[in-house]
Order: C-alpha cells, then structure tokens, then sequence
C-alpha cells in the first residue's frame, strides 16, 4: 500500500461512509444456494451425443477441497464431468472455457517458497484432480479446471471438438457467497398484471422521447446523470447478456460488501462487485447494477435499470443509466466520489460495442428524449459531476441466443447529432 | 537466471512523494505540437474494402509525447491514427472495441494527466483529446479521421477495425492492420534469415518426409558450449515468416527486443548452436506469471513452408535461490502442458490449417525429472512434440484438421 496523503484522506472518508452504510441497512438474506456440497448445483446441458455438467465451488468449498484460500489468490476451480456417448473420441478445450487458464502445477506451486526440491516437484493431488483432455469413445472424463476468479456468476463456455466437429456448450452458473441485488427481485409482480402497456413502434419511440430525462435523488426533486439507455429483453435475456459481455453483478449494502469496499478503496485493488448509490427512476432505486472493472477500482463502468412497465412485441423496456468512472475526486456532499467521463455518449457507444461483440445485440437504434447538453455548457450530476451529450437514447435489442456481430441490425429510426459532427 | 522479465518495481515512498511534489507545481498551459509536424500521416498504411478506405498509422513514444504533450506511453496508452473513408451510399459505424476491447476514452487520457496542467491547460487538453479522437461514424462521401487510445503493446501493432454498413441489410467490414512503430526493433528483424544457412544445408522435403526428418532435431536446447542439455523444444511450426508472424501476433504474443549482450549470450539456450531467432512473450496481471515463446529457423523446408523450432517456457512464481542476486522465476515443469497450450492459442486464435504428432522427443516421467542447465525441473508425457501447420489467413475453429502420424489420438491425455 502507497501511504500519500491522499490514501490518508481516502481512509477517513471511506471508514466515514462505511459507518454510514452499516448504519443505514442491515443485511437480508437473499436468494440462498445450497453451499456445502458444490455437487448439489449440478448444471448438465446434451447435445449431439455428448453431455456436459459443471459446478462451480464457492470460496468455503474450494479452501475445503484444495486446502488452499484459492479465491484469494483471484483462482477458482470448475468442475467439469463430460460423457461421450459417441464412437469416436473427443477433446476438450480447455483455452475455450478461459484463455488463461492456470495449470495444475502453477497453483499447486503457489505459496511454496522453495519448489526446486525434487520431492515437492509433483504435487500429485492437483495433478489427480484436473482434467484429462481426451474422452474416448463410450467414455468420460471428470476433474476440475483452474480458471480466473468470477463471484456472483461464473459464464464460460465448454469446447470439445472431434477431428470434424466442433460443439460449444454455454454455461451461466451462479456461484454462493455475494448479496447480488436482482437475485430479490420478483420481476414478475414488478407491476400489477393490468399495468403493462404493450406498444407498436411509433408509439414506443413516442413515449420513450416523453420519459424523464435523468434519475433523481431519493426525493425526486434533483435531478442527476441521463437516461441514456434503453433496452428491450426478459429479464433472463438482460442478465445472460451483461453477463456474457464480462459485466460483473453488484451485491447489495452490507457490512461484508461495505468492508471489502473499503479494502479496494485502499489497496487500489478490485471489488468487482462493490454496492453502488441508489439513484431513483419511478420512485425507486435502480432494479439491478451492473459494473465492469477495468485496471482498478476507480477505472470502471457502471449502468443501472429499471423494468419499466412498457412492453414491445412482448418483451419488457427497460430504461437505464451508463457511466465511466475515470477516476476519484474530493466532494463537499460525499467526501470522495468517482469522477465520470462528462462525454456520456463516448460509454454509451462502448456498451453497445461492448454487448454486439459479446453476440448479446439483435439490432440497434436511437431515440431523443435526453436533450442536447452541449460540451461548453455541461449539466452536473447528482454529485456535481460534470457531463454533455447529444441528448440521445441508445435502444439495444438483447438476446439470450448468441447473435453474431455480422447480423446485428443498425435502424435509423433517429440520427444522433454527433454523426454529422467531426466528434465522436 | 533465467530472464523471463519480472514486471517494473512498485513505485517507492520516495518516488511517490517526487510525483506528488511535481503534481503540485501543476500549473502549466496545456503545449501540443499539430499532427502535421510528424510523418505519421505520410507513413500509413492504406487498405480499401466494401465502400470503405482506412488508413492507419502508430506515432511512436517520442512522437505521441511531442504530439499530444503528455507522456501517454508511460501510461500504457498507445494511440493509433485513423483514417475512413466512405465512398459508398450507405452511412458507416466504426466499432472502436473492435481495435481494442478496453481502449481509452479520450476525456479519461485527459484526466490521467490533469495534475500536470492548471485548470485551463486540462481543460484545453480535454477539448484537444476530444476533437483529435477518431469519430464513430462516416456518412457517404465523407472522409473522418482522428486518434483511437489502445493499451500499449510492444512491437508491431496488430488490430483490426470493424466498420459497420447502417440500413438492410446487417453488413460490416473487417480490416486487420500489422503497423511497424518506429523505435522499437524486435528481435528477428536482427537477424538475415537468409543467410542462416547454406542453400546445400537446407533439405526440401514433403509432409511426409518432414516426419521422418523431425528424428533429427535434438530433443532439447544445450547451454551455451554445448556442455549441458537445457529444457525441451516439443513444438514445431510449418510457415512462411510473414504468415507466422502474423498468426502468433493474432493470438496476443509480442514480439521481444533482447540485447545480444555477454550475459545473454551465456545463459541463452541453445540449438543449432545459437541463441533463439526470435522470442515472443504474452503475459497474465501478475509480473511472474509469463509465457515466453522461443523460435529457432531449422535448416528444412516443408512443401515449400520453412520449419520453426519453439520452447515454451511458462513462468508460474517466483524461486528464491541462494546465489541469485535478484529474485528468478519458477518454470512450470509440465513442458507438455504449455506446448498443448500453445496448440489451442493458435487454434483459438484462427491460425491453425493442421497439426500432427511427432513422436521424436525425450519421455521424462515426471516421477523422475530431468534438470535444466539453470537447474530447473522439468517433466514431460511421453515423447510426443506437436507440427503445426499455421496460416496467416484466419482459419474457422471447424476448419482445422488433424494429419494423422504417430500419435493415435485417443492416448492424448495428461493435464490440459
């Protein structure tokens, strides 16, 4: 840790608030998996004549079975169980389900100080443990692989290939151990059944240009960043998507999730799943947080979205709110806040890459409905943060199904300022 | 020792304190010189497909600093030059992930370096960032240009750029671009590969014949006076060099620049009796969890492709030993694990048109290893080494096919 006199500053302002988060909420046990057993969470998928089931242990299970704090050192294993019940043999993958994946010796290797004696050379217990690649035909082979950490839920694909054929099975497992906020949610009783208002396109593009154009505070009365998204999907399709994209979940406020802020905050270090504000949309905070961390914690993107009760060939609309963390920055309201890119357009274009090539978009459009802020004259947000925009409303059709980059729809329904400009 | 690079030190009290002294004198103008003083926009290379034409560039450390008055590699900030043009009816959506997933967004550059300037010179620097960055889109007949902020790499820059048609139907295009940045010289292009060998020394063979020859080349790497073996070289590639090239800079791995210096020289490993051609290098977060990839030109030809030896070394912790002055690596011991990985990167990657199993290697159980002439253990399953056949062109996952040699491969097994 680097003591500056800016780390000492971030200490009193970060114990500060966290006294204030645990004051303000005491925990509430949501969504509880069975831990103990990782076997008991089975996920099996078949498909031409072969059969894939995974687990996941959590952080407890994992020290258990390898008597290691594996999670600690950002590893967790997967336990995979693939059934050839073909002629032919098959290989797996294991670059497929994480590019970086680490050998069975690189983990056995960790915390020893002096591997060079040949004795310790081979610690047979992680070799017995991993993998083989090859399942014969008629056979199966079962083990873990030693992938990078993923809390709340762990999404990777299972590659086998025969010398002709190459079969991908996509997993989304949600492993035990955080507070994720949407696992409460009882989005089915969200609105009463007569609420809902199914709409045709016109219409749809009428009333999201009528929607407010920014959330608020708790009392409605400030107004703060745009509502700058719209996407339309069940709420199965909005979680495999942000998922599938590396977008990590947010646990909700509790003395756990408050202390594992503070120790990021501190150590620069990552909390991938860090509470975030409550901002407000109908009356109420954010349905679900999404956040994707990139070199560390003051570097990340952070959306929010409401269900709203809006319906379009079926499907509901959700309205939302993206920003780029770019940094920290001293506040008189909340001491120390993160500083976000004013240009809000720039992270509202990244997510839509960002989602089209995770093969989680159908098509694309945009709709007004913010109102132009231009960069001379910036609105602040709720915590005096700066931002401009061309005003518009990015609407992403997303998609449980994976759709290739090359069938991704761009509709012109409306055309943002900013493409007949020289900027971005 | 062996010189797998360890990562740069965490920065000291000290040096920490000196930044901070030298952020509080921050109050400077923002100073930039215009794109036009470089010969980066005169150097791009141009590439025209569909109803797009991009041309693209890399200033290099000097140039950006000079270009954008800040030391944006230092921050491991690469920028890269665009240029689209459309000449087609159909507007145009440059997709900027697609040249590099986490780029920089240009306000972001800007507030990495605001403690340099005073108020006025960061928001001058901001609005410079802004104007100069590379538009999304380009309506017909347009021509728009301007800077992408990528993660640093070291050697040629290899991204692509996706450009996307709007209306019907879904349509895009893919450019992939390898740009040479000034400054940096890897270590193959040190070397005349065409003089390597005498043209009698080289054997020209077929597919076939290649399997028989593989007989012949060494197990293993020896020191530098042949007096000790090293560490094994299980994989070989079948490509022309531009197409290897190409392939192992598709899958992430960067080109290195190694001084030939007295210290090198004697601890390199050796075969043919010199030091590597080339060696690449890919690496996790952590500073001592790296893979280095060492690339040997074999005196044979294979239907017309040359042959390239490889050692993977895979570097998974740190090793304290008496003796060393410095804190040295540990080597993953499991050789066949990285030379199997190594199989799946390019495949991963679309580089691979076929691979085959050679078995011509040295079988080291790994109940009794064999030690590098550093002392490293290392094990291995069976005698097998992987051929494989590379493409510079992508090639599907589904399109690869195995030629079948030694190796039945329902025996493949071992860890991943």
């Amino acid at each position: 840790m680097n003591l500056t006199l800016r780390t000492v500053a971030r200490t009193a302002a970060c114990l500060l608030s966290v006294l204030l988060a645990a004051c303000a909420s005491s925990p509430a046990p949501v969504n509880p998996m069975p831990e103990g057993d990782f076997r008991a969470r089975i996920q099996s998928q078949e498909r031409s004549g072969v059969r894939v089931s995974v687990a996941v242990p959590s952080a407890s299970e994992t020290r258990e079975i390898f008597s290691k704090p594996l999670y600690d050192k950002g590893i967790q294993p997967v336990w995979l169980q693939i059934e050839n019940h073909r002629d032919e043999p098959l290989t797996f993958l294991p670059v497929g389900l994480d590019p970086e994946y680490f050998s069975p010796l690189e983990v056995a290797n960790l915390e020893v100080d002096r591997p060079e004696n040949p004795e310790s050379l081979v610690d047979e217990f992680f070799i017995e443990q991993s993998i083989n690649l090859v399942i014969p035909g008629g056979g199966e082979i079962s083990g873990f692989v030693f992938s990078r950490l993923d809390e709340g839920t762990k999404s990777f694909n299972v590659d086998v290939r025969t010398d002709a054929e190459f079969h991908s099975f996509s997993f989304f497992v949600p492993v035990p151990g955080l507070q994720i906020d949407h696992y409460a949610i009882d989005w089915r009783n969200l609105y009463p059944a007569d609420a809902w208002v199914e709409l045709e396109t016109t219409r749809l593009i009428e009333e999201l240009e009528q929607f407010a154009c920014c959330v608020t505070d708790k009392s409605g009365d400030n107004t703060g960043d745009p509502l700058n998204l719209v996407l339309i999907g069940m709420p199965q399709d909005v979680y495999t998507t942000f998922i599938r994209a590396g977008w990590d979940e947010t646990e909700t406020v509790t003395r756990a999730s408050g202390w594992k802020t503070v120790k990021s905050f501190l150590s620069g270090g990552e909390y991938r799943y860090s509470p975030v504000s409550s901002l407000y949309v109908f009356e109420r905070p954010q349905d679900v947080a999404f956040q994707k961390t990139r070199d560390n914690i003051h570097e990340r993107n952070h959306l929010r979205l409401w269900m709203s009760w809006l319906t379009y060939e079926g499907l509901p609309v959700w309205i939302g709110q993206i920003s780029r963390d770019i940094g920290v920055r001293f506040t008189t309201k909340t001491i120390t806040t993160h500083k976000i890119d004013p240009n809000v357009d720039e992270t509202r274009e990244y997510l839509l890459e960002n989602l089209a090539y995770a093969q989680s978009v159908k098509a694309f459009g945009y709709v007004g409905g913010v109102g132009a802020i231009p960069m001379d004259a910036p609105r602040g947000n709720l915590t005096g943060d700066p931002f401009f925009t061309d005003g518009f409303r990015l609407v992403l059709w997303v998609s449980s199904e994976p759709v290739p980059v090359s069938d991704l729809e761009f509709l012109e329904w409306r055309v943002p300022g900013h493409m007949d400009a020289a900027a971005p | 020792m062996q010189r797998l690079r360890i990562g740069r030190p965490a920065p000291t009290i000290l040096s920490l304190l000196l930044i901070l002294t030298l952020g509080a004198c921050g109050a400077a103008p923002y100073r930039y010189q215009p794109l036009d003083a470089f010969d980066v926009v005169s150097r791009a290379v141009t590439q025209q497909q569909g109803q797009f034409r991009v041309r693209a560039s890399v200033p290099s450390e000097a140039e950006a600093e000079a270009m954008f008055g800040i030391p944006i590699y230092d921050r491991g900030i690469q920028p890269v030059w665009i240029e689209v043009t459309n000449t087609g009816d159909r507007r145009g959506r440059m997709a900027l992930v697609s040249i590099d997933a986490e780029y920089f967004a240009p306000l972001e550059v800007a507030y990495m370096h605001k403690a340099r300037f005073s108020k006025q010179g960061w928001q001058d620097m901001e609005r410079y960032l802004y104007a100069n960055a590379l538009p999304r889109h380009v309506k017909p007949g347009q021509t728009v240009s301007g800077f992408v902020f990528t993660h640093a790499s070291t050697g040629t820059k290899a991204f692509n750029l996706d450009i996307f048609y709007a209306g019907e139907p879904p349509a895009f295009e893919q450019f992939t671009f390898f740009i040479e940045v000034p400054g940096f010289r890897p270590d193959h292009r040190e070397i005349d590969f065409r003089s390597l060998y005498k043209a009698a020394e080289v054997q020209n063979v077929s597919t076939d014949g290649l399997r028989a020859l593989l007989e012949q080349i060494p197990c293993c790497t020896s020191n530098h006076d042949g007096s000790a073996h090293g560490r094994p070289v299980p994989i070989f590639l079948v490509a022309e060099a531009r197409d290897l090239l190409r392939a192992l800079l598709r899958a992430g791995w960067q080109e290195s620049s190694y001084e030939r210096d007295e210290n090198y020289l004697a601890s390199a490993d050796y075969l043919f009796g010199r030091p590597p051609d080339a060696i690449f290098r890919k690496g996790r977060d952590r500073s001592t969890e790296r893979a280095e990839l060492s690339l040997w030109l074999a005196p044979i030809v294979a239907d017309d492709a040359p042959l390239w030896v490889g050692q993977f070394k895979h570097a998974i912790g740190r090793r304290y030993a008496i003796g060393e002055r410095f804190l040295g690596v540990t080597l993953d011991p499991d050789t066949s694990d990285g030379r199997n990985y190594v199989l799946q990167d390019l495949w991963y990657a679309q580089s691979l048109k076929h691979w085959a199993w050679s078995e011509s290697g040295r079988d080291v159980p790994a109940e009794t290893p064999a030690f590098d002439f550093h002392g490293n253990p290392w094990f291995s399953d069976e005698a097998y080494r992987i051929v494989i056949w590379v493409s510079g062109e992508p090639v599907a996952l589904t399109e690869a096919t195995p030629i079948i040699w030694d190796r039945p491969i329902e025996s493949l097994g071992g860890s991943p």
